[in-house]
């Protein structure tokens, strides 16, 4: 009896294996010069749903190959596909598909088309691992799909002359939902990565730098996450507009520099968290317009121009437990209305005293300088930055109040920078 | 003689400070110009658009809808411009009198801002693109309509 049962199980098990094994392992057809197969193409083509197409090494002269099922195509000793300016690369139309160690390159600028290395169009379970991508209109594509993972590609676009704007997105997202991407390196582009209408997705660990426009950027995309990138010498580092519920945490927003630069541009964010991120050599840290219900928090504004422009369309914003130190100005701001909270931070220009030792100042420290209202009014005022009138009049407007914002206050000062190197620490072991 | 000489170089110079503030459409900036509406940095030059106000001070924009959305906001600013200019797409950078642009909204032409307007200068390769592309075709009136109701498309 007890065999019998045995002899069952194993049965089930065999009949379960033979049911599954057709959908696991397909065959696999190879692609080399001296294979059965000579062009990336011409496998796909051949190739049955869930087989794998393997490339070795060398370079393939191609374009327009068209996957129509699922398929899993894997580069070994990294083989090129070159398009030699011809049209779109890899088109995916099937679901399943991955794309693995390839390095693909020379897609041609076209204003009427925009093609890309590898595009997908509405499809699902997509994952595109560990790929070079070189001289490309747009990098990697995606539209109206879902489920997707981009992990460990390097895009690097063209971008020689700033003021050429024939340049696509490294990684650009369109209509698709519960996308994971991680570990990218993109530069050279319009925007480094570009989401437009994505939700429930991840960003973490990019590098994004040198792009013409912005690092990263978010247009009505709720529900979104992204933490410990590093922004660069872009445009502007990342600009996140008319979206809700992003969480933005563990980021370096640095050497964004110029006349129409952010670290972070947010416009219209509703409900959205900054934390622990770190904004150094920018222009502008943060700028904020039409944006309300955010908690910053735990961040470091390290010698920035302006470490935040909080204009007058900002309501119930909280700052709190942040680090301001070497900024030309610490906050800046174009009315005299607010309804936002400033507490507990650290600003390294309070001349404050602490009689109670409680760590906090006794004084209430006023972020916003005379000064700073008035380089907003008359932008060349600038020029008079550090002049000793500048700094009477500063003064005297520290003693009596008059036109800065009454309610813009830190009523309870830190004495002290707060530490957030245990959290700096780690980040350096997690890259 | 020397009276003439002073009332001269004075209408030379008044010559010059006239021509100084001509109004005339000025070429943007991509990558380097803000949008006056949405702060975007002004970045493709298939979508861009311009506002010249009637003492020549141009405002940029990242889009037509953009530009659309402005006035809306601000109707004395359009009835003041002296210039409503939206970019050909057929032409990238090259701008056009918004106003007799016809405008193809089509799903499969994703703009800037999200509302799909590919401005165009003529009738007929707006005709071709809709027969391409799908969508409809609008004229100046209609878009500021749409971008005030946000209606994506009809």
């Amino acid at each position: 009896m007890r065999n019998f049962s045995n002899y069952n199980l194993l049965l089930t098990c065999t009949l379960a294996l033979l049911l599954w094994a057709p959908v696991a392992s397909g065959s696999t057809l190879k692609v080399c010069k001296t294979c059965v197969f000579t062009s990336v193409k011409q496998a796909v083509q051949k190739a049955g749903a869930g087989d794998t197409v393997l490339v070795n090494g060398g370079i393939y002269k191609e374009s327009k190959i068209e996957i129509k099922k699922p398929l899993t195509l894997i580069g070994q000793n990294n083989p090129v596909i070159d398009g030699n300016f011809t049209g779109q690369l890899i088109t995916v139309l099937a679901d399943h598909v991955t794309i693995q160690g390839f390095t693909l390159q020379n897609v041609a600028t076209s204003y009427t088309r925009d093609d890309a290395a590898i595009r997908v169009m509405g499809r699902n379970n997509i994952r595109i691992r560990g790929n070079t991508i070189l001289k490309t209109y747009y990098g990697i594509y995606m539209q109206n799909s879902e489920k997707v993972e981009i992990k460990d590609n390097v895009v690097v676009g063209e971008n020689a002359d700033k003021t050429e704007s024939s340049l696509g997105n490294a990684i650009h997202l369109y209509y698709t939902d519960e996308v994971n991407i991680t570990g990218n390196n993109v530069q050279g582009h319009r925007d480094g990565i570009y989401l437009e209408v994505v939700k429930n997705s991840q960003v973490h660990r990019n590098t994004s730098h040198k792009n013409m426009r912005y690092g990263l950027h978010f247009m009505f995309s709720d529900g979104n996450t992204y933490t410990y990138n590093t922004f660069r010498n872009n445009g502007a580092g990342v600009a996140v507009m008319y979206t809700r519920n992003v969480r933005m945490e563990h980021n370096t927003f640095e050497d964004n520099w110029g006349a129409a630069s952010y670290g972070l541009l947010l416009k219209e964010i509703n409900n959205s968290h900054i934390y622990n991120n770190v904004f150094r050599r920018n222009t502008t840290a943060i700028h904020m317009e039409s944006s309300s219900q955010l908690d910053i928090r735990n961040n470091d504004f390290a010698r920035n121009g302006w470490a935040i422009k909080l204009m007058t369309t900002c309501i119930e914003d909280t700052f709190r437990l942040n680090n301001f130190t070497g900024n030309s100005f610490d906050v800046s701001t174009n009315g005299k209305s607010q309804y936002n909270h400033f507490e507990n931070n650290y600003w390294e220009k309070y001349t404050g005293y602490d009689l109670d030792r409680d760590n906090t100042g006794d004084v209430p420290y006023r972020p916003v300088s005379l000064y700073a209202m008035l380089v907003e009014q008359v932008p060349p005022a600038v020029m008079l930055m550090r002049s000793f009138m500048v700094d009477l009049m500063d003064n005297m407007e520290k003693v009596l109040p008059s036109i800065i914002p009454e309610q813009l206050v830190d009523e309870r000062p830190l004495m002290k920078r707060i530490d957030h190197d245990n959290d700096r620490k780690l980040v350096q072991v997690l890259r | 003689m020397k009276k003439s000489v002073e009332y001269l170089t004075g209408l030379l110079l008044l010559l010059l400070l006239l021509a100084g503030c001509k109004v005339e459409p000025k070429p943007i900036a991509y990558g380097a110009a803000n949008c006056a509406h949405c702060s975007m940095t002004v970045a493709d030059n298939r979508y861009g658009a311009e506002l010249v106000n009637d003492k020549g001070k141009a405002y940029f924009f990242d889009s037509a809808e953009c530009l659309a959305a402005y006035i809306n906001e601000q109707p004395e600013q359009g009835q003041k411009a002296a210039f409503l200019l939206v970019t050909d797409y057929a032409r990238p950078g090259q701008l056009v009198d918004a106003r007799a642009a016809y405008f193809l909204q089509s799903e499969a032409l994703p703009s800037p801002m999200g509302m799909n307007l590919t401005a165009l200068a003529d009738a007929a390769t707006a005709g071709k693109m809709q027969q391409e592309h799908g969508g409809q075709v609008l004229d100046w009136d209609q878009v500021l309509l749409a971008v005030r109701n946000d209606e994506k498309l009809q």
